[in-house]
């Protein structure tokens, strides 16, 4: 989630409310609320609890979590208006997330 | 440099590393270049190794910051390039088509669909694990 906040803090409150930023994880979605809320960031943060909407996007990391478990691929997708992605990033290497920069920059190409 | 200052600066450099990592993950040019505390654990290692090499009576500084230097480069190198690494397959995104619909609830348990948006709203969707 290290790449939200880069990515809430870097957007101006105009742009901010003109995009929608959905954060999808199997997390037990109050928990990433309240983050969002304690870092006044404006996601919305829907609960993906069974992996299905990852496993339709094909991104699916089997048996990668931390007890042997199905985790999401980390992934950034920018969809234009019209619901077309233009721009998208799967990390190879958990550690790794879109900069902030390159995200931005495809959102305000839209 | 003696053996005993190098063992203090191989110390340093491989907790620096690992210190500089954990604390400044959030910034971008950090988190993104993880093969950098690596680096920093096989430089650590090398000056160690050196240490060693100059020692003359106390040796015990040298093999203690090798032990240490080298416990952390192997944990590392195996973190960053085995355990960190996710398998590529293929996903269903296309630049230019769009994406699949889905609808979701959210924290208030109230449903949210990506259809909702179109026509409105660019949307960001991060794909993410929840852990961190």
């Amino acid at each position: 989630m290290a790449e939200l906040q880069g990515l809430g803090a870097q957007l101006s409150e105009a742009e901010r409310a003109g995009v929608e930023i959905v954060a999808v994880s199997p997390d037990p979605n109050e928990r990433s609320q309240r983050l969002a809320e304690g870092l006044r960031l404006g996601y919305r943060f829907v609960a993906d609890r069974d992996l299905a909407v990852a496993r339709r996007y094909g991104l699916v990391h089997a048996g990668g979590g931390p007890d042997g478990q199905d985790v999401p691929r980390p992934a950034t997708v920018v969809l234009d208006r019209d619901g077309a992605v233009r721009w998208f990033l799967v990390s190879r290497n958990f550690q790794v997330r879109p900069d902030p920069d390159d995200v931005l920059r495809a959102v305000r190409a839209l | 440099m003696t053996s005993g200052r190098l063992a203090v600066l191989s110390v340093v450099v491989a907790l620096g590393a690992l210190a500089a990592y954990v604390l400044l993950f959030r910034v971008t040019l950090v988190r993104n270049h993880p093969e950098g505390y690596v680096i920093a654990f096989v430089l650590a290692t090398t000056l160690a190794a050196l240490a060693l090499v100059r020692a003359r009576a106390r040796r015990w500084p040298a093999w203690l910051a090798l032990g240490l230097a080298s416990l952390l480069l192997v944990g590392g190198a195996w973190f960053n390039f085995v355990l960190a690494r996710v398998p590529d397959a293929p996903t269903v995104l296309r630049v230019g088509e769009r994406s699949p619909d889905f609808t979701l609830p959210d924290a208030a348990g109230r449903p949210v669909s990506l259809a909702d948006y179109r026509g409105k709203k660019p949307v960001v969707l991060v794909f993410y694990r929840g852990y961190w």
